[in-house]
């Protein structure tokens, strides 16, 4: 049976790792946590922090004595890029609100031009009555001017015959007067 | 070789070691891991800051995500490789997913304050996201630091948040890791950082990756872990992607940080309402969105009692908190956090 027991030697290692790791959070952690350490450490980050800006101070005197440019001159000319950058986005925007009112004024635009195709539809439609009634009042003008050639012509016919009754009434009537009736 | 192995160490698997050391080997002198992003493409930059866009890879939800990685780390924990990605996971789930990388600031980014990470920044970002996507709302969530930052976008902002989701957020800075002294210390002023922040400029993330160190300095057992589990290769690739992440850490914009130190830890100005972003006043009350908050039972680094407190500031009817098993960043790097946030997140968008 022992032969088949699996040597793990890394499960142990791991432990023991995990332990180390708690140990050393916890002697770290209250190691930090008295005000000795605060008051250290406050210290500790002035002091860094004069250094730091006493070397960036000559760095910079150095560079400009020597004419050459800092990591600051670079950003300096990186904050250009950075503000063609904003004013490329602010400009973006306004286009976006130019597109909207664009999109906004050419739905308006739509509304009115079905508007207007209706329009010119129903006039269309009135147009093609009005013609429809335009050529039944012509046909009925033309039957009435038929209508009236017509009665003219019954009317001179009339007055013909008319006339030609006219003369025969004369002599009968001069006949009545004279006596000279045979 | 097992034979052999037999007679030279008794129940000692050689062929496990072989393997074992080999990989340990090839971690010692191969380059770090590349990491694969999830198709993306670029919405927006500004500064050094990009706004991704991962498109769903079968859009089943209307409503797009959009995340907020803390500004202490680089964002790609929430995008670390096939398989174990949050993006990766909310897209395969059908949401199109924006992020927000802040990128590291130089020099020239030393007056940055939290206002212009805020307004000039994310609120920005957030515009631009709406109008890519054509939605009419967006869901925000925010990890860490970054939860902060959305939190008080999303109780300043108009723009039409319909889903606010915060990871291992800190919201309360008057508790905390630190020791009770130095707490103290930093809160009563004794520990000024102001004139440590403006000797760098923007402090250097070789610095930040220091202080981050200090806040966590055991560091033995990552590496006897990994040395347990070497002969497990997904183990290994999981750990090299985390160990790149851990070590490629971003520097901090000066002005930004004296204000997280000041406002935030020195006076808690966030908690009481005190805080003033863009000339609005941060009031979490004004926070009626849908909410969910969770906290890592293993953290660290934020504390839960940090994130509990958002759940009584804010005026959401419909919240939601949970506390999953892991450490600060394991939902984030094992991709959990997009299962969690799914099955929170499907019947709201």
């Amino acid at each position: 049976m022992s032969n088949d027991k699996i040597f793990e030697p890394f499960i142990g290692l791991n432990k023991l790792g995990e332990m180390w790791d708690q140990q050393l959070n916890g002697l770290l952690y209250n190691l930090a946590d008295n005000k000795e350490f605060v008051r250290t450490a406050s210290s500790g980050l002035n002091t860094y922090s004069m250094y730091l800006e006493r070397l960036r101070k000559s760095q910079e005197l150095f560079a400009s004595l020597m004419n050459i440019p800092t990591k600051k001159d670079v950003a300096e000319a990186a904050k250009l890029s950075i503000q063609t950058e904003e004013k490329i986005d602010l400009l973006e925007e306004q286009i976006w609100k130019l597109q909207d009112s664009i999109s906004s004024i050419t739905k308006e635009n739509l509304g009115m031009f079905e508007e207007v195709v209706n329009i010119v539809l129903q006039m269309k439609d009135e147009f093609q009555k009005m013609a429809q009634s335009v050529a039944e009042t012509q046909k009925i003008n033309a039957g009435l001017q038929e209508l009236r050639k017509e009665i003219e012509r019954g009317l001179f016919e009339i007055r013909r015959e008319k006339q030609k009754k006219e003369p025969e009434k004369k002599q009968d009537k001069e006949l009545v007067l004279t006596g000279n009736i045979k | 070789m097992n034979a052999l192995g037999t007679n030279l160490f008794q129940g000692l698997n050689l062929e496990k070691e072989m393997k074992r050391w080999n990989q340990l080997y090839k971690i010692m002198t191969e380059p770090r891991p590349e990491i694969v992003p999830t198709p993306r493409q670029i919405v927006w930059k500004k500064n050094k800051a990009t706004l991704w866009y991962h498109p769903a890879k079968e859009k089943r939800h209307a409503i797009p995500v959009f995340l907020v990685y803390s500004l202490l780390n680089k964002a790609y924990i929430l995008d670390i490789g096939k398989g174990s990605s949050v993006v990766g996971g909310l897209t395969e789930r059908g949401y199109d997913v924006y992020l927000l990388d802040w990128g590291s600031p130089g020099l020239e980014d030393s007056a940055i304050t939290l206002e212009n990470y805020i307004i000039d920044y994310l609120e920005n970002a957030l515009k631009r996201a709406l109008r890519h996507s054509d939605a009419k709302e967006i869901s925000l969530a925010g990890y860490c630091l970054g939860g902060t930052i959305a939190a008080i976008l999303a109780s300043i902002t108009d723009l039409p948040i319909k889903n606010l989701s915060l990871a291992a957020v800190p919201i309360d800075f008057s508790i905390g890791i630190f020791p009770n002294n130095l707490l103290e210390g930093l809160q009563t002023g004794q520990l000024n950082l102001d004139r440590f922040a403006d000797a760098h400029g923007t402090i250097p993330s070789e610095v930040m990756y220091l202080i981050f160190r200090m806040v966590s300095p055991g560091f033995a057992s990552s590496t006897i872990n990994l040395v347990t589990r070497a002969h497990d290769e997904k183990y290994v690739e999981k750990w090299r992607r985390m160990d790149k992440w851990t070590k490629d850490s971003v520097s901090f914009a000066g002005a930004a940080f004296k204000q997280l130190f000041n406002d935030l830890y020195q006076e808690n100005k966030l908690l009481k309402g005190e805080l003033v972003i863009g000339g609005r006043k941060v009031d979490l009350k004004k926070i009626n969105c849908p909410l969910f908050v969770f906290s890592c039972s293993r953290d660290t680094i934020i504390l839960e009692k940090q994130s509990l407190p958002l759940m009584d500031l804010v005026s959401s009817k419909d919240k939601t908190y949970e506390v999953y098993e892991g450490g600060h960043v394991s939902l984030a790097l094992t991709g959990v956090f997009a299962e969690v946030w799914d099955n929170w997140l499907s019947a709201r968008s």
